[in-house]
């Protein structure tokens, strides 16, 4: 015979205004399971607490009915104070009597009891049939894939390898290094932004628990936390990497020239090439898409000028597989077509430019060598206008969220501009300077005051060329005024937007994404480094816009995730999964379809005892499954239960009403 | 509509060349002119099979018996009996390679008075949808008909449908015959018997027979091929098309005219996405 406890509570005046707890009390004592029923004013706290472990010893109780705010909030409080008094914590019931009731009909307190009566009646019902579960124990295979090589994914990798985990290293580009590695220098101390990644690129390139696959890409990942299968496509490079020393006869020598991507197409690369001088690895590959010999089978000039034979034109494309626990994804952002913006004469004017090429043109390493230069005749501008939130904040022709780093860059480049081209000044119109960060405001300020760039605050209405001059049409708000300026040189500051690949990767990883293509995380406030899936975790701009300090300590928060899910050889997971009585299973394979978590899995067993005959019947992975229930629903057969949620409990639920 | 020679041959010709283990098909009844199922393993018996407007049985429902499983089968269908056929086949109960099937393109059948079945009337697609072999002349895919039986009950009220099923359920007596006879139902242990599932348990009620026909029909919603084995076999004659039939109907208005079966690789409208589905059951 069950014996329920029933523990009513007050949560301060949250339920006790609106239910009469009292009466909820004496309603649960007229059950005839319930042998102990109480109320506290609040239930979560320690004595409250104390009165339900007391009342299981005292009262031999075999279940448990808390009747407070949702499972969600203390269900693993009560679940731990059951453990603590010796009993199954799965026999806990909690029945939301605030979210439920209390604050939903707050205008008729009668109705409200009522309801909480009835909660507490069924959970009552469904404690009676509740059996005791126990944590299911996953193994972990402690290896984590990091995809991406910016500064989010190599941050990752580093902290990830130092807790001497292996780590898996997949950068889509010949080299790792990402958007950082085209900065010139970084806001707010401007310390160059490859003096501080190189040393962290090499790093990784040689740290022996980080194995670094470049020039490949991640096309498929099976299994659930822990246990997961990646298959990564290594594109063919066409450069053997052992014996090539990265000496650079082979795309001097080239003559296929290709706009280049790390220098925003600026200038031309070869079409055997290493992205930039300190690419990690330092090993050139072949583009295959423009590569005279690959295309036509006539050239062959980078295979005659190696003196280590490594040239292999016949390489083929090379799927590496690997066995790893957790995923990091730090797939970086794209910057944003500036196209519907028709009146600033975007693509008809040349020297109209995006801030990634701005940042290049002014990057020591650069197409320029560091000097800004108008693309239309190379000359030097004097005159340069930074249009901010391009794209970004207008939901009427771009995208409506704040890009976030450009207030800070725009002022960094007014900065840069002035330290190139002394005599210069720079007007920049902006719609709000958000500059909240540790010492932000105080570089904005000093792009203000030390270089004399002008803050002009509205939107630009019109850019249109005169002479060789671009006129820059639009509002000043503080004075009220139309104001023209006759720039050289107009840099636009569009909108920061998510990589491209992201829903595709998104897909195959099986996590979701926003309407702009933002990888989404499981929570906004409180879990914003995890996504929805267990074991895959978000860094950088992949999730959102961010600056480097953010992503790095995005990266950074990725690495304790999964050192914290590595830390043991088991995994503990909730009890709550599908279960496949064979005998019942059909075979028809609907909940397989239905799955979104690919958990279940067919299995041939004998038709009945030692025959040879076999049919098929479904069988779930606990280890993936994460009780949604929707193959229980299903089931013509019912032959899947979800323990927790079996059927038995739910009938007790439905007939206790 | 005759075909029974022309079956003979293909059946005796698949022992001949060794293609199939046993044959389904139908054969006269020993005491009247209608006709029962029939399944051969003997090449001998080829030549009582027959195949005319009185063969009326889904055959299916014999892939599922253990004298068919898992061996090689010659199959005889009709329009409706390859929909639910192709249902079988994506729901894992047959093999595809493990069958030879005539399909029939069919002119309808007769019931024991001669008076052609109503479903026949109504039936939108004729023509064996999956088959080797055809017999017959294709006529493609009909207009939907709705009976007027089912917009009479469409008119009904909730809670006037209810009696009028709870009234018609009276009879059953709970035999079975339905279930077993549907070629789609096919599970190892029914639901409906299952000790945990107390709302169909006890007797013959009323109640409990409401229960388990409703959870039948809609288990069968968006998958019955209207071949109506169901009512031939009920003892109580119960109107059972009213069920499948009203399911029918709402889910053809509701989700593309989805028509059970008649693609490859159909499972039912229920497990079948499409953007285009109605959400307007959302709040």
């Amino acid at each position: 015979m069950a014996r329920v406890g029933v523990f009513v509570c007050f949560c301060g005046a949250n339920i006790a205004d609106f239910v009469d707890v009292p009466t909820v009390v004496e309603e649960a004592k007229k059950i005839r399971e319930v042998k102990f029923a109480i109320d506290y004013k609040y239930m979560c706290s320690d004595p409250g607490q104390q009165m339900i472990r007391d009342a299981i010893v005292q009262h031999r109780l075999t279940s448990i009915v808390v009747a407070a705010c949702s499972p969600r909030m203390h269900e693993k409080t009560f679940r731990k104070a059951l453990s603590d008094a010796g009993m199954n914590p799965y026999l806990l019931e909690v029945a939301n009597i605030r979210e439920h009731s209390s604050w939903v009909h707050q205008k008729d307190k009668k109705a409200a009891t009522d309801k909480a009566g009835d909660l507490v009646r069924m959970a009552v019902a469904k404690s009676i049939a509740n059996e005791q579960l126990h944590e299911i124990s996953v193994p972990v295979t402690k290896r984590a894939l990091v995809i991406g090589g910016g500064i989010a994914g190599i941050q990752a990798a580093l902290d990830i390898a130092d807790a001497r985990i292996p780590v898996t290293l997949v950068e889509r580009s010949p080299s790792i290094g990402g958007r950082m590695a085209q900065l010139d220098e970084t806001f707010p101390t401007l310390d160059c932004s490859q003096c501080i990644l190189t040393p962290k690129m090499v790093d990784v390139a040689s740290h022996p628990y980080i194995e670094l696959i470049p020039y490949s890409e991640v096309i498929e990942l099976d299994g659930f936390v822990g246990n997961y299968k990646a298959k990564i496509r290594k594109k063919a490079s066409y450069v053997n990497f052992k014996s090539c020393t990265g000496c650079g006869a082979c795309w001097q020598k080239c003559p296929v020239k290709v706009p280049n991507e790390y220098n925003m197409g600026i200038d031309k690369r070869k079409a055997i090439y290493t992205p930039f001088p300190q690419a990690v690895p330092n090993k050139p590959v072949i583009d295959a898409e423009h590569c005279t010999y690959l295309l036509k089978g006539k050239c062959g000039i980078c295979a005659k000028v190696c003196e280590k034979g490594s040239i292999d034109y016949t390489m083929q494309d090379e799927i590496i597989e690997r066995e790893i626990g957790a995923v990091v994804v730090a797939t970086g952002y794209g910057m944003w077509d500036a196209k519907p913006y028709e009146e600033y004469g975007v693509g008809r004017y040349k020297d109209i430019i995006n801030s990634l090429e701005f940042e290049r043109m002014v990057s020591s390493n650069g197409p320029t060598g560091g000097v800004p230069m108008r693309p239309s005749d190379g000359k030097i501008p004097k005159t340069v206008v930074f249009i901010k939130c391009v794209g970004s904040r207008d939901k009427a022709k771009g995208i409506e969220f704040c890009s976030k780093i450009c207030c800070m860059y725009t002022a960094k480049h007014a900065i840069l501009l002035h330290h190139k081209v002394h005599d210069s000044r720079a007007y920049i119109f902006y719609m709000d300077i958000r500059a909240a960060g540790k010492g932000y405001e105080e570089f904005v300020n000093r792009a203000q005051v030390e270089t004399g760039a002008v803050y002009l605050r509205g939107r630009v209405s019109k850019i249109y060329q005169k002479g060789d001059k671009l006129m820059v049409r639009g509002e000043d708000a503080q004075i009220g005024q139309e104001v023209e300026v006759e720039a050289d040189l107009v840099v636009l500051a569009t909108a920061v937007i998510p990589d491209k690949g992201n829903p595709a990767l998104a897909r195959l990883l099986g996590i979701s994404y926003d309407k702009y293509g933002y990888l989404s995380e499981a929570h906004p406030k409180l879990r914003p480094v995890e996504t929805a899936k267990a074991g895959i975790f978000l860094a950088g701009c992949t999730q959102a816009p961010k600056d480097i300090p953010e992503t790095v300590a995005q990266a950074s928060a990725c690495a304790a995730k999964v050192c914290g899910l590595f830390a043991g050889d088991t995994m503990k997971k909730d009890p709550m999964v599908s279960t496949v009585s064979r005998e019942f299973c059909s075979g028809c394979q609907n909940c397989v379809k239905v799955c979104p978590y690919q958990a279940i899995v067919t299995e041939d067993i004998p038709l009945g005892h030692g025959s040879k005959e076999m049919r098929t019947v479904a069988k779930i992975n606990e280890g993936v499954c994460q009780g949604c229930g929707s193959c229980v629903a299903i089931c013509r057969s019912m032959a899947i239960n979800l323990a927790g949620f079996t059927d038995p409990q739910i009938i007790n639920e439905i007939v206790a009403i | 509509m005759d075909y029974s020679k022309q079956i003979q041959d293909i059946a005796a010709k698949l022992f001949a060349d060794g293609k199939i283990d046993v044959f389904v098909g139908y054969r006269m009844n020993s005491f009247d002119d209608n006709q029962i199922p029939v399944v051969i393993t003997d090449p001998k018996e080829v030549a009582e099979l027959v195949f005319t407007e009185k063969s009326v049985f889904n055959l299916t429902n014999y892939l599922k018996a253990d004298h068919t499983r898992n061996k090689r089968v010659g199959l005889v269908v009709k329009g409706c009996d390859s929909r639910s056929l192709n249902l079988l086949l994506t729901e894992s109960q047959v093999k595809r390679e493990k069958l030879y099937i005539i399909g029939i393109a069919c002119e309808g059948v007769v019931d024991d008075k001669g008076q052609k079945m109503q479903n026949c009337v109504e039936c939108i697609v004729p023509d064996a949808v999956v088959f080797d072999e055809m017999l017959g002349t294709p006529k493609g895919i009909r207009d939907y008909i709705v009976n007027a039986d089912i917009i009479e009950l469409a008119g009904k009220g909730l809670v006037e449908r209810r009696e009028y099923f709870e009234q018609i359920f009276e009879n059953c007596i709970r035999c079975n015959a339905c279930r077993h006879s549907c070629p789609l139902c096919y599970c190892a242990k029914c639901c409906i018997d299952q000790e945990t599932a107390t709302i169909y348990n006890g007797s013959n009620t009323s109640s409990s027979a409401f229960h388990a026909l409703m959870t039948w029909s809609l288990h069968l919603a968006g998958r019955c091929v209207d071949c109506r084995n169901c009512e031939k076999a009920c003892p109580s004659h119960l109107p059972l098309h009213l069920l499948h039939k009203q399911n029918e109907k709402v889910i053809y208005d509701n989700f593309q005219n989805h028509l059970a079966g008649v693609e490859e690789g159909d499972r039912g409208a229920f497990y079948k996405y499409s953007l285009k589905d109605p959400d307007d059951f959302i709040l």
